[in-house]
Order: structure tokens, then sequence, then C-alpha cells
């Protein structure tokens, strides 16, 4: 039964990295709802700005603010909370709750840690307590000794017997700063990363269990000891690869029942020793030579995993979980997707899922694409059919990575082999070309420690291929080639037609995709709830009440850098809103970790690839009235032409800005036309069609210039250069320039400020949401770039014509809905970088700091509605608190990535610092980022000549504050002209002395100012520093702007005086 | 490949890629939820006189095993699933179910829409059906379905239950006697671990079982009506012979059994309990138990009997075990055993013991 609490907290994630991504804004919203039915007054903390559960209406108070104990602490003061929700929120939420229970915190304030205890998050996550544990009940683990250094890993070694063993650092996310050693060199090295990444300095030394089957199982119990089992997972890959890296299929489809059974059993002891009340993930690894297993790891809180379980079966693990944790049984929690049976059963499933993840490799072209124990995919997809080959299939399309099929490649013998031994992101893509090439099913397998089971389907899937290739099409053919989940655009391909033709023959044949629900139960039981995947099956289970009008809206796909939460977050918006109308809102997506993918948000949820065929299908199964593709980021935009073109003459409108509109933004002709129709200025450009032509556009519009392929979105492969040479390499190394794929050049403009603007247009009014001026010169990335919402440095004059420029855009481009421009400042001009005709990155951000909804407004707008009708008309609006987004980086994750903010987005999440007090907003954003903001220490300075003058005051502050402050010669007589004392170190280059690295290595450089000269080379220099900096967690500012914020926020971590309000408390 | 067809007496028919062994036959179709344990489910003495549709559409991933079998035979009449696995997961040795249900002569359709299925059936309640080889007798075959009685209707335990009683020594302290109405292995496993037996056909009268010494005797699973008129005669009747003597335990069938054998009622259900996720409430806690039942007990028909209910489905609050009030004897209507599906409940066979220990 309930228990009585006078205010719970529920703590989030935090911002979005690799291993923790938007799965827990899905837990942490059920989790809100969850307690909310039940009557208990909430409070929610996550410091990132995009995500649902920070909407104002999620909880009872929601607060923006840094993830750390201290901050945490000062909400449950100040709020009475008396009962702390620790398992909705992944690793962070768990650290922080074990930091508030360690320092005393909890007991001092009366305040209950519900769900996972701390002892359960101790006993799972310190590997000598799992190993006892698991030891006292039986269960076997793989050997392995815990240690504290080198040296002892050595040893562990010795015991253990034999190479490669495993290293685990221990409290860290998504395996940061493990690793397989196969000899003692590398052990020496792995160890030692990951001993430096370990929250508590240790890491377990661990017998090899590489190349066993590794199964998982989602395990759930309740205070009255009943457990359940909602799914079971299988890894494709074998042990070795990190369960977030592999692909996975659920269920289990070669575990026989009597080993199934085995596991299941050992899962519930397990988590019966742990104690916990809740979800819980257990993973194992199964030899298939005799069916032994070990127990490899628990999480004690809901997951990636738990999230895909959740979708995967229709059970909502998160909000059952809630449920428990403030003391219901499962037997008393009704099972939503019936409305009749209960949270008590496990759930049958009549489909195959599969979940593929998604790997950052198109952006970091220099990062080693090997897959291991290290998780370094961004985002995940699943898909679901009801043969494996169409669960691959739509997997493989869904993934948008340019492909809709197992592709050809063009390996060597030599290379194919080594790519299916030593997996990479290509590894699924080599197993079809291998057998492609008639390796046979038995090579294949072997080499990548695959089922045989697996690769055969593969193998069917490349049998079909030929078929297609070879045989006259039939209706047999095409249904069998269809029920193996091949799309209309690959069967075009293979019989030399095209996608549109074999649409209309395929119809012509009758054969259509059916719909079937995901229901908890195989179809046991009547169901509610409207989740729907396709397949081509004999019949559909879609019944569309045409009594409501129905408008699909087009989803943002897996989460990959330039494409993140913030474009779910305003899916859900646009569901809520349309809701609101009394339309039914559809969702089609295939993130399993998103809220728009949850089945309580929509009318309609179809979990589908987003290629155009496969919304075409839901659209006309859905005979759907409105198509909605502004808010599914460059994925739904990308669609929107085709969509139109093919719904031609049908009664499905786009809704909003029109896609020809779109088109004008999308494409740079007819773009710069219209600006120069308007007379708004755009750096200068050129569009080269070889080395030649590129080069004398270069030199026309003077360097540096910035150039990109015309043929890739989103700024990939995108750079800055800054002479012929430069270029001369960018074209011969980066991209291939040809007729067919010319390169984009464009002025850039050194030194520029750069703005985002999001507004509003009914094409009459329009209304700026905000402005938000970067911190980081013009050139950055927007989606990198640190931003301050209002403008901290403009002119209300330039201000003002900011807002002319962007009324006359929308209007020019015939915006209804959301439009992003960003826009460069340089010596008081404004020009035009970029417009985007739909939602973007910031509407979540601009709508937490105003208070404004912009993505449902946008969405009455494209109902019909007027800006004038939501009561809002032509305006800016003004705010009297600032509003920072800092953003979160993969660098120490993904080693070789230079951590240089460039054009190229490098980015995995942003967070939100918000306050009155200009430096408490840089503070709070700054600390929320993960930065280790220095209170006392050393400040290394190196700064370009130009910026001498303008970083004295900042010097100085530091100073004044007791820092001791080191620079490179230049800097340091510079800044001792000022009074400044400065201790002068040598460059990393220069080779001799005192040089910085050491000094970094030492400790004694806390903070890092460097502000590279504008020229050839220059940036590639610091590029070792930039990486030791990283790796030893030293923040780095890379303009004066920052470095003045870093200063401001340093004043303020020094005074502490730091308050913490919650949203409501800003928009009264 | 050749085709078959799914006929049913509503007159559905849907067409299939034929496997196993070639021929027609009919019987009551039935779905399961289990997703995996389908060597188990077909060689369950239990689904005698079944079609079997399998709600997961492949099956056969993981092949066939000796050590999976719950009887010497395969006893669906049919096998019903959207696709069948012709190249197995070699960890157990990948033996195909096609040759598995080719060497039983069982026949199977596959490429069937089983959900589309199962939903007719949920909404509908079971319907008898066949599996046709030959197209063009598919009209004859619809009438003949629908003036054939249920098969359940038929003795189905004389089928299965063993012909001859025998004697299993276990070297344990207890002796238990065994009615098969179609035991399962998993059973005869389970009590193994524990007791020794003494097997004995279904018609085996009470005396002859309490000759045997036993301390206490288990009523097992089985096929069918337990309402049958021969079961009256049989095992109901000992059941009641037997009630008074020594400690009863019921699975399944067994259950049902003695929920007769006490005065009470059993009934059909609509599309029954088949699968291996089904919460059930027992001394306040729910287990996830195995099932495998298309009749139950009428709760209302207990009162005023000297058993009373003991157990509920969470789901559907259908009776999933009683007990005496006064004597060693309660069932479950689940399958402890497990044999596919979750070995939670099989402290019962414990509970069981401590029972014929208490009685001593």
């Amino acid at each position: 039964m309930k228990k009585e609490f006078k205010k719970l907290m529920v703590i989030g994630s935090g911002p979005i990295v690799i291993g923790q991504a938007a799965e827990f804004d899905f837990s942490g919203s059920q989790a809100c709802k969850s307690l909310r039915e039940e009557g208990y007054k909430t409070v929610l903390v996550n410091s990132n700005p995009a995500t649902i559960q920070t909407d104002l209406d999620m909880a009872d108070s929601v607060y923006i603010e840094p993830m750390t104990a201290d901050i945490v602490a000062k909400i449950i003061e100040k709020e009475g909370v008396d009962g702390i929700m620790a398992g909705m929120g992944g690793q962070t939420a768990l650290n922080i709750c074990s930091e508030l229970a360690e320092n005393g915190t909890l007991d001092r304030l009366g305040v209950t840690l519900l769900g996972t205890q701390p002892e359960a998050i101790a006993k799972s996550e310190d590997r000598e307590l799992f190993k006892e544990t698991m030891e006292a009940i039986g269960e076997p683990v793989p050997l392995s000794r815990t240690c504290t250094s080198i040296e002892e890993a050595l040893e562990a070694v010795k015991y253990i017997g034999r190479y490669p063993v495993l290293v685990r650092p221990a409290y860290t996310l998504g395996g940061t700063g493990g690793g397989i050693a196969y000899n003692e060199e590398e052990l020496r090295d792995i160890c030692g990363r990951g001993l430096a990444y370990s929250r508590i300095h240790q890491v377990l030394i661990e017998e090899s269990v590489l190349g066993w089957k590794e199964y998982e199982y989602e395990v759930m119990r309740d205070h009255n000891d009943n457990c359940i089992i909602i799914c079971n997972m299988e890894n494709l890959d074998a042990m070795g690869i990190h369960t977030g890296e592999s692909i996975v299929c659920a269920p289990c489809l070669t575990l026989s029942d009597m080993d199934h059974q085995r596991l299941r059993s050992a899962s519930i002891k397990v988590i019966r020793a742990l104690g916990i009340e809740g979800g819980c993930n257990v993973q194992f690894a199964f030899n298939p030579e005799n069916g032994d297993y070990r127990l490899i790891e628990v999480n004690p809180r809901v997951s990636r995993s738990s999230a895909l379980a959740s979708k995967a079966t229709g059970y909502p693990i998160a909000r059952v979980s809630a449920k428990i944790a403030v003391g219901y049984n499962l037997d008393e929690i009704p099972n939503k997707v019936t409305g009749t049976t209960y949270a008590a059963f496990e759930p049958a499933i009549d489909y195959v899922v599969l979940k593929v993840p998604r790997w950052p490799f198109d952006k970091f072209r220099t990062v080693d694409r090997h897959l291991g124990t290290q998780m370094k995919s961004t985002g995940e997809m699943m898909s679901i059919g009801r043969t494996f080959e169409e669960a691959i299939l739509k997997g493989i399309r869904s993934l948008e990575i340019g492909t809709v099929h197992l592709n050809r490649i063009d390996d060597s013998d030599e290379e194919l082999e080594d790519e299916l031994l030593h997996a990479t992101d290509r590894r699924i893509f080599a197993i079809a070309e291998a057998l492609r090439r008639g390796w046979g099913v038995e090579k294949v397998s072997k080499l990548a420690q695959w089922d045989a089971f697996f690769t055969t389907k593969i193998d069917n899937i490349v049998k079909m291929e030929q078929r297609l290739a070879s045989e006259k099409m039939t209706p047999a053919l095409m249904k069998e080639a269809k029920e193996m989940g091949f799309a209309d655009s690959v069967i075009a391909s293979l019989t030399g037609s095209d996608e549109l033709t074999v649409r209309k023959e395929r119809k012509g044949m009758g054969i259509l995709p059916t719909y079937k629900m995901v229901d908890t139960c195989a179809g046991e039981f009547d169901a509610k709830t409207p989740y729907f995947y396709s397949t081509y099956g004999h019949s559909t289970e879609l019944v569309r009440d045409k009594s409501k009008k129905s408008v699909v809206i087009i989803g943002g796909g897996p989460i990959r850098i330039g494409q993140g939460i913030e474009f779910d977050y305003s899916c859900v918006h646009s569901v809520m809103a349309l809701q609101n109308e009394g339309i039914d809102a559809v969702i089609i997506n295939n993130n399993p970790e998103t809220v728009s993918t949850d089945f309580d948000i929509s009318d309609r949820l179809y979990f589908e690839p987003l290629t155009l065929e496969d919304v075409l299908n839901v659209i006309e199964a859905e005979q759907a009235d409105g198509v909605i593709c502004q808010y599914g980021g460059q994925t739904s935009v990308n669609l929107a032409l085709d969509i139109e073109k093919a719904l031609e003459g049908s009664d499905t409108k786009i809704l909003g800005t029109s896609p020809d509109d779109m088109d004008v933004a999308e494409d740079r002709r007819r773009f710069s036309k219209l600006m120069d129709e308007l007379g708004i200025e755009q750096p200068k450009s050129g569009t080269g069609y070889s080395f030649e032509e590129a080069k004398e556009i270069a030199e026309g519009i003077g360097y540096p210039v910035l150039v990109r392929p015309s043929y890739v979105l989103g700024g990939r492969a995108m750079e800055i250069v800054y002479s012929t040479d430069e270029l001369k390499t960018y074209v011969e190394t980066a991209v291939k320039v040809s007729r067919n794929h010319p390169i984009l050049i464009d002025k850039y403009l050194t030194k520029a400020i750069e703005l985002d603007v999001d507004l509003l247009c009914d094409g009459t009014d329009v209304f700026v949401g905000g402005i938000m001026e970067h911190v980081e010169y013009a050139g950055v990335h927007s989606g990198d770039a640190t931003m301050v919402l209002p403008p901290f440095t403009l002119s209300d004059k330039i201000i003002e014509e900011v807002l002319n420029v962007s009324r006359k855009v929308a209007l020019g481009l015939n915006i209804r809905g959301l439009m992003n421009l960003q826009l460069a400042v340089k010596d008081d001009k404004i020009f035009m970088i970029e417009a985007n005709p739909r939602s973007s990155r910031t509407v979540p951000f601009i709508s937490k700091a105003t208070g404004i909804p912009l993505a449902k407004i946008s969405t009455q707008i494209m109902l019909g509605k007027s800006l004038k009708d939501v009561g809002l008309g032509s305006g800016y609006k003004t705010l009297d608190h600032y509003a920072i987004k800092a953003s979160v980086f993969p660098f120490l994750k993904l080693v070789g990535v230079d951590s240089i903010l460039t054009p190229e987005m490098k980015s995995t999440g942003e967070v939100m610092g918000i306050d009155e007090d200009f430096d408490v907003a840089c503070y709070k954003a700054l600390i929320a980022a993960g930065n280790k903001l220095p209170t006392e220490g050393g400040v290394y300075i190196t700064v370009n000549d130009e910026d001498k003058p303008n970083i004295v005051p900042a010097a100085k502050s530091l100073h004044e504050m007791g820092f001791t402050i080191y620079a490179t010669k230049g800097t340091a007589t510079y800044l001792r002209e000022f009074g400044i004392p400065a201790t002068t170190v040598f460059k990393i280059n220069e080779n001799q002395g005192m040089d910085a690295l050491g000094l970094m290595r030492q400790g004694k450089i806390n903070l890092i100012i460097n502000t590279p000269s504008l020229k050839s080379g220059a940036v590639r220099d610091g590029a070792t520093m930039r990486r030791i900096a990283v790796e030893l967690e030293i923040p780095s500012m890379t303009t004066v702007n920052g470095a003045n914020i870093a200063v401001g926020a340093i004043k303020v971590a020094r005074s502490q005086k730091i308050s913490v309000r919650g949203m409501k408390e800003f928009h009264r | 490949m050749a085709n078959n067809y799914l006929v049913l007496e509503d007159g559905t028919v849907l067409e299939g890629e034929a496997f196993g062994y070639d021929k027609a036959n009919s019987g009551e179709v039935v779905f399961t939820t289990a997703m995996g344990g389908y060597q188990e489910s077909i060689t369950d003495p239990s689904y005698c006189g079944q079609i079997l549709i399998s709600t997961y559409p492949l099956i056969g991933n993981y092949g066939i095993m000796d050590s999976a079998n719950q009887s010497d035979d395969v006893w669906v009449r049919g096998l019903v699933v959207r696709e069948y696995s012709k190249t197995p997961s070699l960890m157990y040795g990948g033996r195909t179910i096609d040759d598995f249900l080719k060497e039983h002569k069982v026949p199977g359709i596959s490429g069937i829409d089983t959900r589309e299925l199962v939903l007719k059936i949920r909404s509908g309640g079971t319907l008898k059906g066949a599996i046709v080889t030959d197209e063009s007798k598919i009209d004859s075959v619809i009438s003949d379905l629908k003036r054939m009685p249920a098969p359940s209707e038929g003795n189905l335990v004389a089928e299965v239950s063993c012909k001859q009683a025998y004697s299993i020594d276990n070297k344990k302290e207890l002796t238990v006697g065994v009615i098969d109405c179609g035991v399962k292995n998993g059973i005869i496993d389970s009590l193994s671990r524990r007791f020794n037996l003494r097997v004995f056909p279904y018609d085996v009268t009470a005396q002859e079982i309490m000759d045997a010494k036993v301390d206490g005797v288990m009523i097992t699973n089985g096929p069918g009506d337990p309402a049958h008129p021969d079961i009256a005669k049989t095992v109901v009747r000992t059941a009641k012979d037997l009630a008074s003597q020594t400690a009863i335990m019921g699975i399944c069938y067994g259950s049902q059994v003695l929920a007769l054998a006490m005065g009470g009622e059993t009934y059909k259900m609509k599309y029954g309990h088949r699968g291996t996720n089904q919460p059930v409430r027992y001394n306040g806690r729910v287990y996830i138990t195995s099932q495998n039942h298309g009749f139950a007990v009428d709760a209302e028909s207990l009162d005023g009997t000297d058993v009373e209910v003991s157990q509920i489905n969470v789901n559907d609050g259908s009776v999933e075990g009683i007990r005496h009030k006064n004597l060693p004897i309660f069932t479950c209507q689940y399958h402890p055993e497990a044999r596919g599906g979750p070995l939670d409940t099989g402290f019962l066979f414990d509970d069981f013991g401590k029972m014929m220990e208490a009685r001593r």
C-alpha cells in the first residue's frame, strides 16, 4: 500500500552524454506522471532544458539547476522534500544520492531514499561487494580482483592466470575508461586511464569471457518480494562488445527454455540479494560450448535497456518502478495497456525487436571505429518485425546513415575478414558482404562470433537480393521480399526500376503493409493502447475513428550529434497542442529512448523507420488530414518535398510552412536570391566544381574561408581554411570535389559575434522568442557554442536591427510556425548565415528560459490560428534574468577527437544555467556542464596579439583572487606591463624547460585561457594541450568572452552565494 | 514447397506452407503465448486433441533436444506457426522441428498470420479446425468440422495415460503414487528429485494405490474435460476414495479432478490459459506460472464443500488452486514443474513432501 510523503523529488540525469541519453527523460517523465497520479506533490531537478520532464507542468516544482549534491541539497531543504526517487536519472542521479547519503544530508534533512537504496547501489556498483554478494548466493561471476594501482593490476593478472583481461573502472558511465588488455603494455595503459576516470580511483581486473554469448534480463521486484521478468534480450555480438554497442534482439531467440529459466531464476535471485525494489537490469555471459554462465553486471535502476524493454514489450518499467517505490505491489498496479489486467505478469510478445546503435563516426572521422567495452554510440533505434529479416532491414533504414539496406561494401577480402574479426560500426554490412562473396554461414559466423542462427538470417536477405536481381517479378516474390523487410527502393534498384514505380506495382498486387499492435500479451487480452508497427501480414488491426481528425508528426529518429533530444521535445509539444485542439496526434518515430515513443503520449504511435516509404504507408493507413514535418529536425524537413509530391491529389496536407518555402531556405541559390531581394547581407560565397575553381573563389573572397561539400548536411566536413595550401589539403583529404560534388565556399567572418534567433510567424505577425548571443566567435557550430539569452554585449540598436532582419526573413519565406536564424554581427553589420524553417535545437532552451511554449504555439499556427489569437502578436520577449546554454562534449570517451570547437558540431548535449545574476547563471551553466571550476590554483594564459589588451581585466581579477598566473612569453610580458605578475612558461612545441604540459600534469594549472591566433596551423598546434586538458579535466576557455565568463563564475564559486530557484518563480 | 491449409469450423481458410509430416489432421485450435519451450509444449500430453498455434512468430530457433521432451511422443494434432526455423542455432545440436514433427507423424503449417488467428479465438472462443493438405477437400472438411464433436468431449486421458503401472525407486524416504492422466516428464522429474514413485494408469483404484504403500498421491495434468463420464467413474471416484486416506496433490487436470471429487464443478473456458506468464496470487504473493488448460474449477461451486479456493489468477480471478479445509489435500491449476516456463513455484513439491511427512 501507498506510503505518505509531503513531497517527492525526482532527480534527472542532466545533459545527454554517451552512455546516458534520452531514456532518462522518458523514465523521469513517466515517474513524475506516475507519482502525481497518486496525488503526491513532486519536485523535479535536471540541468538539461531539452527535456520534457523539465516542463513546468510535469511536477509541482521544476528546477533547472546543476546536478551536484550541494545544489540538490539546497533544493531539498527549500522545498521540504522528504522522499527522493534515485533510480530514474541514471548514474548521475545514483551518484548524487550516494553522496547525499554518505555525507549525512539525507539523515540530517530526514529524507527517505525511495526505490533503489544506497546499499543496493553499493552492492551492484562496487565490484568487490558485488562479487561477495553473488558468491554468497552461489551465482558465478568472472574471476577478478579490485585494484587501486597498476602494480595491483599486474598481480591480479597473475591470479587470473592469462591475458586478455578486462579493465573495468568503478562508478563511471557507459564503461568510460575501460578496455581489454591483451598484454602488460596494454594493461598499464588502459589501467592508468581507468583509475583516473573512476570516482573512487578503483578498477576491476577480470577474467575474460570474450566470445561468450551475452544475454540480459529486465527484472522487477516489489516490497512484497514479488519478482517478474519484463523481457530478456540477446546481444548478437559476443561478449567483448559493450551491450550499448551491440545489436540486440528481444526476446532471446537462441536460448532453450531450460537455459532461459536458469538465467531467469538467477536474475530473480540477484535482485533479491541486492534488495532492489523497482526495475533492474542483469547481464549474463553464457558459454555456448557448455552452458556455463557468469553474472557480468547489474544496473540497480531503470536504464537504457529498461527503456528499450519498455518500448519492446509495452510494459512501462519506469512508471511501475515509481509506484513500487512509494509502496504499491505489482498486483495492485493496473496494466495500462490492457486496462483489465495488472502489472504483475510477464509480457508476452509476438514479434521480433531489434536495437541497433547509432554511432557518431560520420562526424568524427578521426576516431577509432572499433567497438569494445567502451561505449561510443550516441543513440539507438528500435525496429519491430514479424520476421527477423524484417526487423533487421527496418533497423538499417532507421539509422539514417545514408543507406536503406545492407549495402555492398568494397573492402578487399583481407579488409573484410579484419572487419569481421574486429568489429566496427560496419560489421553487419561486412557480414552481408562476406555472405554475398560466398564465404558461407559457417565461416562468417566463426569470424564474427555470431550465432549461425542470426548469420543465416542475413544470408536469407542476401539470397533474396539475388532472387530479385535474377528472377521475374511475381506477386509471390514481391510478397516474400516485403515480408523480409525489403524497401521498395531496394527492390527497385535490384530490379532496375524506381521506388515509386515499385510502390505502384506492389499496391497493384494488393501487397500492402498491415499494422499490428504492441499489447504486452501477444493478443491474449483486448488491448487499449494504440501502439503499432508495420508488417506484411494477412490483416491489419488499425481501426481509424474518422469522426476525429488525425495529424501525423514525423519524429527525429535516433539521437546523434546534431540531432538530439531537442527535436523529440518539440514533437511531444506538438502532440500536446494537437490534442488540445481535439485532433488525434500521431507519432512516427523509431527511437526507443524518447518520450515521443511512449505510447502514453500520442493518440497513435507507429514505431517505424523514417523513410519516404515507411512514412507514406502510415499516412495512407491513417488517412491523415495533416502531416507535420517541422519538428523532427533535418530528418523530417528532408522528407517534406517528397511527401508533398507523393500526396498530390490526396486530402492530406502538409501543415505549416510549405515544402517549397522550406526548400527556398535549404537551397543556397534560391535563398541568396531572396536575401538579395530583402536587402539582407550574406557573407560572400561561391561554389567550386574543381580545386582550381575553389581556389579562385577563395582568393577572390579572401581567406579565411569556410568550406564544405555541397552534398552533406548539418556542418559535416565543414572547415575553416586560412590559405590555399590548407584548401588543397582539404580538397585532397576531406572531400572529393567534382562536377557532381562541388564544394561550397563562404567568407569566414573573423571575430564576428554569432546569434541564434528562434521565432514564430503566422504570415502576418512575427514573434521573436529569443535572441541568443554566442560566447564563442562565429565559426563555432551553434550546437556547440555557449549561448547567452538575452544578448549580453549587443547594443539596443543592433538588437532592433536583428529583430527587423528576422521579421523580414520570416515573412519573406512565408513561414507558418517556427524558424531558426543564425546571424553574425561584425563591425555593427548583420550577416545572414543560415535560416532553418523548422523547430531548432534551441527551441526547448528558449521555451524554458522564457516560459513561452514555442513548439505548442507553432502547432496552433499550423492549424490556422494567428499569433494574435494566442495572445502574442508581433513582438519580442524580454527577460529580467539570464539563461546560459553550455554544451557537453564526448572528448573523454572518443579518443582522437580534437576538443577545439569548429563549424562541425561535436557536443552530445546541453545544460542551462538560469539566474537573475549574470555571473551566477554562468557559474551554474559551467558547473552543470561538468566543468571543474577552480577557486584557487594556477591559470595558464596564452592569447593572440589582438586579444592581449582585452584579456587584462580577466587576468587581473584572477590575480587578485590569488591565482598564480602562468603565461607564454609574449602574454606574460604584456601582463606584467599592467602590474600582473606572471610566470613565463614555454610553449609545448618549444620543447624546453618548464612547459605548460608539465605544469598541467603536476596539477599546477587549473584553468586554461587560450585564444589561438587566426592563422594557418595555429589551431592544430594546441591539440596536445587540449587533449591533456580534457583528460585532466581542466576547463579551457578559447575566447576573451569565455574567459570573462569563467572569471565571473569563479567569483561566484568563491563566494558560494548561490541560491536555487524553481522555474515557476521565473515565469510568474 | 507444398501448401497446406488451415481450415476452421467458422469457414476461415488460411493458406500456408506445409512442414512436418504430410497429412491432414483435425482438432481443437488453441494458442499458447509462450515465447520458447515449443518442444515441451508439443510433447505435453495435455495438448492431445489440439492443434496448437504459437503466438511467437519464430519457432524452432534453438532446435530440438532430447532433454526437453515431456513424453515420448508429440501430442498436438498440428502445429501452426508464422515461421519455423530451417536452420536453428547450433548451440544445442541444430536438429529441426520440421524433422521432429516428421518423425512423430504430425503436420505443421507455417506462413500463417498467427496473430490474426489469436485475435479471432480471443473474441470468439476456441474453434475446431483442421490442417488440410488437399485444396479440393476444404469445403467438405468445413462441414465435417461443424458436425464433429470437440475432441475434448472424448476420453482423451485414456489415450495418453500409461497402460501399466511402473515404479521409479529414487532411494528417498517417501513414496508417491502418481495417477497418470497424461503426466509430463517435468512432473516425474520434480517428484523424482524428492520421492520414490509408483506410477499408475488413470483407471487405478484407491485400493490398488493404498496397497502399494504410498505416502501420498499426485493426480497429474492431462487432456480433455475432467467432467467426462469415464473420468467420473475412474479418477474422480479414486480421488474421492483416497481423500481421507492419504495426502493428495493435484496439478492442472488433477486440480479439476479433485474439485469434482470434493463436490465442486468445472467449466470450459472461452479460450483457456496457455503460456508461461500467468500471474497467480497465493498466500499474499504473486507467482508467475506456466499454464496449459482449457477447463477450470468453478469457484462458486465450492461453496458448501470441504474445499476452498487457495490460489487465484491475478488477471481474470479464475481458480488457480484449491485446498481441503481439514485434510492434507491441495492443488494448483498451473505447472509448478515448469517445462517450459518459470521455476518459481517448485516449492509446492516440497510443501507436498512436508504434508506427507506430517501425516506419517
